[in-house]
């Protein structure tokens, strides 16, 4: 009996959730090195679009991405409340997001997360490997490494 | 203990042996007889082998153990050195060599067996000396084990512990057999504790080792002279023990026997007793040993040397050490610029004494800085030679294969570079020097017939130039002959006729390096060069060095290549363009001007100055940047001078912020950089960070 819910335990996830947009997402906080207040990102040019530039997290260079740009919503309005996550992902190394705001972590069991069937139409779907029910709420859940991949040339 | 942990000083030692097997063939190869060089190999053959088993490398060293045999032959005189005997002895070495590849790769030499190496070996061995091949295998034995007197019962002088003699009683009483062995180690055998431990390992499958002599941490240190004794309760019979014991190769002699408990308390107790003339006898003992000729090598006399080899005076460090020292140089260097910004900032005049001792202690920091980085970077700087001495053997072995004589003169293999780039460079000077002995040389016909002497030659030459460090690599054969190159060009469509009439020499010998019309040059078997050196460049410039061809046709080419000193920090001058910050190497940089607009010309629709009397084409780096355009433009516009090779360019930037010292750091993976005008970013003494612009690729 204890070892089920101890198995139960084990497979919940945490997701940080933040706002993009009017959506919330959630990602994997296991992904997660830190989040840091916006800062000065310097303009890499002749990078991709998405890549809003490179900032210095603590002597290290970390190349910064919109997540809006990418999943071609409007640009960033950087606010008080804006936040960079630091995701780090083995092989890939670090990498930042911007998104609008950071709101709470929540754990979810493997009850409460819908898989969601990809959708080659809806750009933003490729990014969202779930929906996780967290109350009242919805949070799309980022598949994040495909936040990585390069977006498909059509 | 475990032999892995010796994998390495084994891959650099082997790789150590055949460099010096190689460079001894080839002088062997030249001068047959000569008796050092023989001997040499023969040494260097036989250390191979020693090791290659050691490690447990069954198949690299039979391949040594034949090549040591026809050397040995070869040295007491009953066989001569043929040129055919050196063509097997160089595929002996490529075999080891690929051995050592797949050691270094899995750990494990591979499987193949090169029996064709062997048996040509054996096969020459057989012809040279007209008789069976286990001759010279009989005949080193004598030499290399003398007589059973020269190797004492060491393990009947050791002493046990209360709990050792414990042990061995109680394994008596279980009915085992107590043995005293003492293995002699040959005195060439380099991973001394390497050996002991194989030893230990396959008597311990037979028992269980009670007591050492040295002790069992001493062993693993290699802390003994070229002996070392156990003590073994085991239910197998003493012949299997030392025959397993012997098995394991540099292993000179193994002596031992059946001891009982009883004996060996007596023994103990009588030691005790008759210490005084023990001492006597021991000393006399000693005495003896010493005056046995070091030639005779009879292991005991090493007894002086036991302890610890005397250490050379270098140490091996591993690179990822030193770059984890380099790293923290780099972040103290980023550390000591934010000073200087906080030091030049608050300098308000807030209290005048404490500012200028301040600025007197940055300035020192500076300095101890600057000197603890140089001091870095020269540990992690190698000579070329390791890359370079490979490649005479390379031409060699070319020279016979495109039948055409050729020498390669080497100078400044001592010329040093970073070690990361020194890693990196073997493989392109590798294809340019392949380039010109198959490309670059003519046949000997056409040599004689134009002249010039029968044999091609090919010329490395490495030499520092400021922060660079330059390898040139020329040949005195035909050259390029920019008109094939041409016509390939326009065939192609690369190149309309007109535009092909416009090129300069160097234009043309650019499309050498482009990336497809190399393949194309070789299926259409034109004879010229372009195989792989889009490769050559690539590879080059990945280091962030470049390559640049001179060629007359009909006289040879010349092929030099430019890399940075350094890899990690660089001196640079910081320029703003339109608020954004960038560095440039100092490199790269020639003058700075200050223009007026009006100076700016124009030739063929670009813009370009005059100074000085060159023509220097101008580069605005706000539109290269993709910067927003500026309202208006400005009365006056700075101009900084940039050279590559003997190429020219003025960049046109909005601000100067002065010389820093910055350390390179990678922009990451994700970033696509394929324009490569970004060659990485750093991070600025108020935290801000700053891109480097890569002048290189501007031209």
């Amino acid at each position: 009996m204890a070892n089920n819910i101890a198995l139960a335990e084990n497979s919940k996830k945490q997701f940080i959730v933040v706002k993009i947009g009017s959506e919330q997402y959630g990602i994997d906080i296991s992904y997660v090195d830190n989040i840091v207040r916006m800062q000065k990102i310097t303009r890499v040019p002749k990078a991709q679009s998405y890549f809003k530039g490179i900032i210095n997290l603590r002597g290290e260079i970390v190349p910064v991405m919109s997540i809006r740009t990418k999943m071609n919503l409007e640009p960033d309005e950087f606010t008080d409340v804006t936040r960079i996550i630091i995701l780090k992902l083995e092989e890939h190394g670090v990498l930042g997001i911007v998104v609008d705001e950071v709101k709470e972590v929540v754990t979810l069991a493997p009850d409460e997360i819908d898989k969601v069937a990809y959708d080659a139409k809806n750009v933003k779907s490729n990014f969202i490997n779930g929906v996780g029910k967290h109350g009242e709420e919805l949070i799309s859940l980022f598949d994040t490494n495909s936040i990585i991949d390069e977006p498909e040339m059509v | 203990m475990d032999v892995s942990q010796y994998l390495e000083i084994f891959i650099d030692e082997t790789n150590g042996h055949l460099q010096n097997l190689s460079d001894c063939i080839m002088t062997l190869e030249k001068e047959p007889e000569n008796m050092d060089t023989i001997n040499e190999i023969f040494r260097a053959a036989h250390s191979l082998k020693g090791m290659a088993g050691t490690m447990g490398f069954k198949r690299m060293q039979r391949l040594t153990h034949d090549m040591e045999n026809v050397f040995q032959e070869v040295r007491s005189g009953n066989m001569n050195v043929t040129s055919g005997l050196v063509d097997v002895l160089f595929q002996c070495l490529d075999a080891i060599d690929a051995y050592l590849e797949n050691v270094k790769e899995s750990s494990d030499e591979g499987t193949d067996d090169n029996e064709a190496i062997v048996q040509e070996l054996n096969d020459i061995l057989a012809a040279g000396i007209g008789v069976e091949k286990k001759e010279p295998e009989k005949k080193e034995v004598p030499t290399e084990q003398p007589g059973d007197e020269k190797y004492p019962k060491k393990y009947l002088d050791m002493e046990f512990s209360e709990k050792e003699k414990e042990e061995l009683r109680e394994a008596e009483s279980k009915g085992m057999s107590i043995y005293g062995v003492t293995v002699f180690i040959q005195k060439e055998c380099l991973l001394k504790a390497a050996r002991a431990f194989l030893v230990f390992k396959a008597v311990e499958d037979y028992g269980n080792i009670i007591a050492y002599n040295p002790s069992s941490q001493d062993i693993e240190d290699e802390k003994f002279g070229n002996d070392f004794s156990f003590y073994l309760v085991s239910e197998e019979d003493l012949a299997r023990i030392l025959e397993v014991s012997k098995a394991v190769s540099e292993i000179g002699e193994v002596v031992g026997e059946k001891i009982k408990y009883s004996e060996l308390t007596a023994a103990a107790e009588k030691k005790e007793a008759a210490e005084a003339a023990k001492a006597a006898e021991v000393a006399k003992q000693e005495e003896e040993e010493k005056q046995v000729p070091a030639a005779k090598q009879v292991p005991a006399t090493k007894k002086a040397t036991t302890g610890k080899p005397v250490t050379n005076r270098t140490v091996r460090v591993d690179i990822e050490k030193l770059d984890a020292l380099m790293n923290q140089v780099s972040e103290l260097i980023i550390a000591k610029n934010s000073l200087v910004a906080i030091g030049s900032s608050s300098d308000g005049g807030a209290c005048g004494a404490n500012s200028q001792a301040f600025h007197e202690q940055i300035e020192y920091l500076e300095r101890i800085t600057t000197g603890l980085h140089e001091s870095v970077m020269k540990v992690r700087m190698v000579p070329i030679e390791s890359v370079v001495q490979k490649f005479p053997r390379m031409i060699r072995d070319l020279s016979k294969k495109l039948d055409k004589k050729m020498e390669l003169y080497m100078t400044g293999e001592d010329t040093e570079l970073d070690r990361t780039v020194v890693d990196q460079i073997g493989d392109p000077l590798q294809h340019l020097l392949r380039n010109s002995a198959d490309h670059g040389l003519e046949s000997t016909e056409v040599r004689r017939k134009r002249g010039k002497p029968e044999s091609g030659s090919i010329h490395l030459n490495a030499f520092q130039e400021g922060n660079n460090v330059i390898i040139e690599v020329s040949d005195d054969g035909n050259g390029i002959d920019t008109e094939n190159v041409k016509n390939k060009a326009i065939e192609r469509g690369l190149l309309t006729p007109e535009q092909a009439e416009a090129l300069s020499q160097k234009e043309i010998i650019d499309f050498l390096f482009m990336p497809s019309f190399s393949m194309a040059k070789k299926i259409s078997d034109i004879s010229g060069r372009g195989v792989g050196l889009d490769v050559v460049k690539s590879n080059i410039e990945a280091l962030g060095g470049d390559v640049e061809v001179k060629s007359v046709l009909g006289e040879g080419s010349k092929f030099t290549v430019r890399l940075p000193l350094t890899l990690a920090i660089i001196q640079a001058l910081m320029v703003e363009v339109r608020g954004e910050k960038y560095a440039i190497s100092l490199g790269a940089i020639e003058t700075i001007e200050e223009i007026l607009p009006e100076e700016i010309k124009f030739v063929q629709a670009k813009e370009v100055i005059h100074i000085r009397g060159i023509v220097i084409p101008l580069i605005r780096l706000d539109q290269l940047l993709d910067c927003e355009p500026e309202e208006k433009e400005r009365e006056s516009l700075t101009v900084i001078i940039v050279r590559k090779g003997d190429k020219v360019a003025g960049l046109i930037v909005d601000e100067l912020n002065g010389q820093q010292e910055i350390v390179i750091k990678s922009l990451g993976k994700y970033i696509n950089n394929s324009s490569k005008i970004i060659s990485g970013a750093t991070v600025l003494g108020d935290g801000e960070v700053a891109l480097i612009l890569d002048v290189n690729t501007l031209f």
